[in-house]
């Protein structure tokens, strides 16, 4: 869907390059993943993507073709959501998809999808009296207005409370299985574990690993399994490798004593993250 | 609907939600109830001006507002990640800017002929007007892209019209020459004033033309080279919000 060789990016005001020589593919059907800390060219990235940052070094191709060479029309079948949640303060949370709606070739139907994040009732107030959760939502569904075939989504689920964010991530998977490609940056680990066929991790500009979590699970995590029991009311750890498992040591263990625990050594996003990049997600 | 359409009507929707007709309208209640007290030769000295003013002024300033809620909402982002072009969004900008100046051209004519039973040259005052509103829209969108916030358009608007109304006011005092003063018209105020009042008084045919021309050439040349080369770098201007 998407290539990008070798991305370069500097603001006209800095001095030094925010991204620093990136490539990536996103795969059409695939929901792909920036984790990174803040600061780290995400949200520029995404500009970029989104033909709004026009002076990039490199070559980024949108289905087979540059995207330089795309007209407006290149927005018909994207939907995107900015990090910041955007709308007319004074109008309406309606008026505003409506105007916005009037855009497109193709639309939805807004009530449907109002109701799914929960914003139906409140649909005649204006946005700009809405709280910060509700503005994302409604700004997930100004992204789903024109019935697009590529989502690229800035920190979604960024301040907003668990309950909606399980929502929408169950949106954001099912658009995917229906054939939609997304990209979404975060810097919230378990939404992307969660979320991601495939992450990137950036930091300063750069990509460090990309692969699928379970497989930089696989690769990084410490594959071991953590043993707590009961002998004479003592409590004790023992762990082994994967390799361990099958000797009848682990065994006899799990059939001898009084298991309290057992933990499988799976590392988090969040470790391997630290571990590769050197960096910490959140300052 | 095409997305001009839509653009123009979204944009008179806002210009209503965000009071901005409710202030536009008192500064024409304004207007009418200075001509109220005006008699005669007086109140027809004054009534291009306030179309001048209305021109002018108000356009630059209703530009300035919408672009600085536009900027501040960063909803032009949302607008630019939808299908409409960048010509698409200046030129509603401008059309809305000539409505307005339409609905204030009404507004006043009528107003006076019912209470001063006061006529003019429409047909003469009507394009006249458009053609400066579409001038002063781009110089609007021009200032705005490197203001601030609303105050430092108000100041670039009140430098621009200081240094370009000046040299008239002098010349009306006679402080410079009529050879000088001739080439006046070559300040955009002053030539949006040529054409103005020549709905009110005989101007002569040729300044009439000239000043048409340079309107139109400088509105081009405004457009070509202020407006749409920089608006992309405007678009990613982080202004302070
Ligand atoms: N408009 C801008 N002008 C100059 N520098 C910017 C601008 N926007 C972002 N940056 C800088 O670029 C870097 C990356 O920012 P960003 O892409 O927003 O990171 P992220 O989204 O990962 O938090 C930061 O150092 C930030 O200060
Ligand atoms: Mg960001």
């Amino acid at each position: 869907m998407i290539k990008v060789k070798d991305l370069h990016f500097k603001y006209p005001r800095n001095e030094s390059n925010t991204i620093n020589g990136i490539d990536f593919e996103i795969k059409e059907g695939e929901i792909f993943g920036f984790l990174g800390p803040s600061g780290a060219g995400k949200s520029t990235t995404q500009k970029i993507l989104m033909k709004l940052l026009r002076e990039y070094k490199g070559e980024i191709e949108y289905r087979g073709k540059p995207l330089a060479s795309y007209g407006d029309e290149f927005y018909q079948d994207i939907g995107v959501s900015f990090e910041m949640p955007i709308s007319f303060s004074k109008l309406t949370a309606l008026e505003n998809l409506e105007f916005f709606k009037n855009l497109y070739k193709n639309t939805v139907d807004v009530e449907p999808l109002l109701k799914q994040v929960g914003l139906w009732d409140d649909r005649d107030k204006k946005a700009g009296e809405y709280s910060k959760g509700m503005k994302i939502r409604l700004n997930f569904v100004r992204a789903l207005l024109n019935d697009p075939k590529f989502l690229c989504l800035d920190e979604p689920t960024n301040g907003i409370d668990p309950a909606n964010a399980r929502i929408m991530k169950d949106m954001i998977r099912d658009f995917r299985n229906k054939g939609g490609t997304v990209f979404l940056t975060s810097h919230i680990m378990s939404d992307m574990d969660e979320l991601c066929d495939r992450v990137a991790f950036i930091a300063d500009g750069k990509l460090r690993e990309m692969d699928s979590p379970r497989n930089l699970k696989i690769k990084y995590g410490k594959r071991s399994v953590k043993v707590e029991y009961r002998e004479n009311g003592e409590l004790l750890t023992q762990e082994f490798s994967m390799a361990e498992i099958k000797t009848p040591v682990f065994c006899d263990l799990l059939r001898d004593k009084e298991i309290e625990t057992l933990h499988s050594g799976e590392t988090t996003l969040e470790e391997i993250f630290i571990k590769v990049t050197g960096v910490a997600l959140r300052a | 609907m095409p997305r001009l359409t839509v653009l123009v009507k979204g944009e008179f929707d806002r210009l209503n939600k965000y009071n901005l007709f409710s202030a536009n309208f008192v500064v024409l209640l304004f207007w009418v109830l200075l001509s109220w007290f005006l008699e005669g030769e007086v109140l027809r000295t004054f009534l291009p001006v306030i179309f001048l003013m209305d021109s002018v002024m108000m356009t630059v300033l209703l530009v300035g507002a919408t672009l600085f809620y536009e900027k501040k909402e960063h909803t032009i982002n949302s607008i630019m990640i939808s299908p409409v072009t960048e010509n698409e969004y200046l030129l509603s900008k401008i059309i809305v800017n000539v409505l307005n100046s339409m609905i204030t051209v009404l507004f006043i004519s009528v107003a006076v002929y019912i209470i001063k039973g006061v006529t003019y040259n429409y047909l003469v005052l009507v394009p006249a007007v458009m053609i400066v509103t579409v001038v002063h829209t781009l110089i609007g969108i021009r200032f705005s892209y490197s203001a601030k916030d609303f105050t430092s358009l108000l100041v670039n608007f009140i430098v621009y019209a200081f240094l370009f109304l000046m040299p008239s006011v002098f010349a009306a005092l006679g402080i410079i020459s009529a050879e000088v003063a001739r080439y006046l018209i070559l300040l955009p105020p002053e030539a949006s004033s040529i054409l103005i009042s020549a709905g009110f008084q005989d101007v002569e045919l040729m300044k009439i033309l000239f000043g048409y021309g340079y309107l139109a050439v400088l509105a081009l040349l405004i457009y070509r080279y202020a407006v749409k080369p920089k608006f992309n770098e405007y678009l990613m201007k982080e202004t302070g919000v």
